[in-house]
């Protein structure tokens, strides 16, 4: 009975060093991790196990006016305009782009703090009126806040981007600062100053204009 | 022995690739840049706007960005910010509004003149982002040794959305009223000058203004 035994348990021990028992004994682990894994996700299933969270969050200061001063500009032209301006630098074996859309107006008008003493004169129903050149009324007419990222690759410094929207004033002004646009505004300027002066009651209206 | 000249050729070929990339980061030094592309969308329009009162504002918009692993385990939670997988980025900008009377419908029916005495009526003066500038050199950006750059894309998107909280913030300003009284001392004077006596001239302006009007007389 006992050599019976003995005889069991070396069969055993032989069964579990065999390479069945190796992978019986695997299977088994296996299983168990899985069970393991299973009650782990049925305890935790309320809160995902990890996640990875990204606080991004845009922080806005409040706004400060730096200063408010009375003007006197009136604009007779408006020059709406969008450009594509693109910047490359060339590589060895392959080039780098920053294309950007840079959005601005123009403003065409005279400036009422250039007139000169003077600058208006009436007898009776007539009046004469002295006006300085039209001209831009701002130098800086882009609206760089709403500049649109067409395509980027490479690395592209704040020069960079800085020699861009330079790139760009340039073409709006190649585009919008016409001979053409400056006699339009000075048309435009004409007929306005006129209907004004003639709902004031003038019937005569002479306007003249300076040259630069 | 051909071989291993195809792979010193090949290896030495892998290695300038890498080293060009590593001066991309730089300050655009080595190659000069060039412009190419020209495209152009204009919009010309004929108008008659006194503007009367410039506002300059400044704003610093700045961005967090912030990893973290969460989780709960045996019902515990927890969070751990990932090491050097911060991002975080500083804005600076200036932009001008300006408030301007519409004189593009003014007409006889503007103007009342009773003897020596002027009245004026106004329309509603409006306001008008005209530019908005970048300061690009205050420009700061933190970024840690895990996480990419900021692309151009996420930077406009954050230009942007300061200068919608701009837009927004116009209401808050006392700009129409000073625009009114600008209105006033820009246009007596010439009145002035075509003879009209300086009591004797009215400039008169619609009702008062609540937020909702303001909000109506933004163009942008």
């Amino acid at each position: 009975m006992e050599h019976e035994n003995s005889r069991q348990k070396k069969s055993l021990a032989e069964r579990l060093t065999s390479p069945a028992g190796y992978w019986s004994l695997a299977a088994t682990g296996v299983v168990l991790l899985v069970v393991m894994m299973a009650w782990l996700l049925r305890n935790c299933m309320s809160e995902p196990l990890l996640s990875i969270e990204r606080s991004d969050r845009i922080e806005l200061t409040p706004v400060q006016i730096q200063s408010i001063r009375d003007i006197g500009q009136w604009e007779f032209l408006s020059v709406t305009d969008e450009e594509l301006v693109d910047t490359v630098r060339k590589g060895l074996f392959r080039d780098d782009h920053l294309v950007r859309i840079y959005y601005g107006t123009m403003r065409l008008g005279i400036d009422l703090a250039k007139v000169s003493e003077g600058w208006i004169t009436t007898s009776g129903d007539s009046v004469v009126l002295t006006l300085p050149p039209v001209g831009l009324l701002d130098e800086r007419f882009i609206d760089e806040a709403r500049t649109q990222s067409f395509h980027e690759s490479g690395r592209w410094s704040a020069r960079d981007r800085e020699a861009l929207y330079q790139k760009a004033r340039r073409q709006m002004l190649a585009h919008g600062l016409t001979p053409q646009n400056l006699r339009s505004a000075e048309d435009n300027a004409d007929a306005q100053f006129r209907r004004l002066l003639r709902s004031m009651g003038f019937e005569q209206v002479i306007i003249r204009f300076g040259r630069e | 022995m051909g071989r291993r000249i195809l792979f010193s050729l090949l290896l030495s070929c892998a290695l300038l690739q890498v080293s060009c990339s590593g001066c991309d980061g730089g300050e655009s030094k080595g190659a000069q840049p060039t412009d190419t592309l020209p495209l152009l969308v204009t919009q010309i329009q004929k108008c008659s706007r006194l503007y009367t009162t410039e506002v300059r504002l400044h704003k610093i918009v700045t961005y967090d960005d912030v990893v973290r692993v969460r989780g709960r385990l045996f019902a515990k939670d927890y969070a751990m910010k990932l090491p050097l997988g911060d991002r975080k980025v500083a804005i600076p900008m200036d932009a001008t509004l300006k408030a301007y009377i519409d004189f593009s419908n003014f007409s006889e029916q503007n103007v009342s003149r009773m003897g020596d005495r002027l009245t004026v009526t106004l329309p509603d003066p409006k306001v008008v982002l005209t530019d908005t500038k970048i300061d690009q050199d205050g420009v700061r950006e933190f970024v840690g040794l895990t996480r990419s750059h900021f692309s151009d894309r996420e930077l406009t998107l954050f230009e942007q959305q300061g200068r919608e909280s701009i837009i927004q913030s116009i209401p808050q300003m006392d700009i129409i009223e000073r625009a009114r009284a600008s209105a006033a001392r820009q246009l007596v004077p010439i009145f002035t000058q075509m003879g009209f006596r300086e009591e004797n001239v009215t400039i008169v302006f619609r009702k008062d203004l609540n937020v909702n009007d303001l909000r109506r007389l933004l163009e942008n």
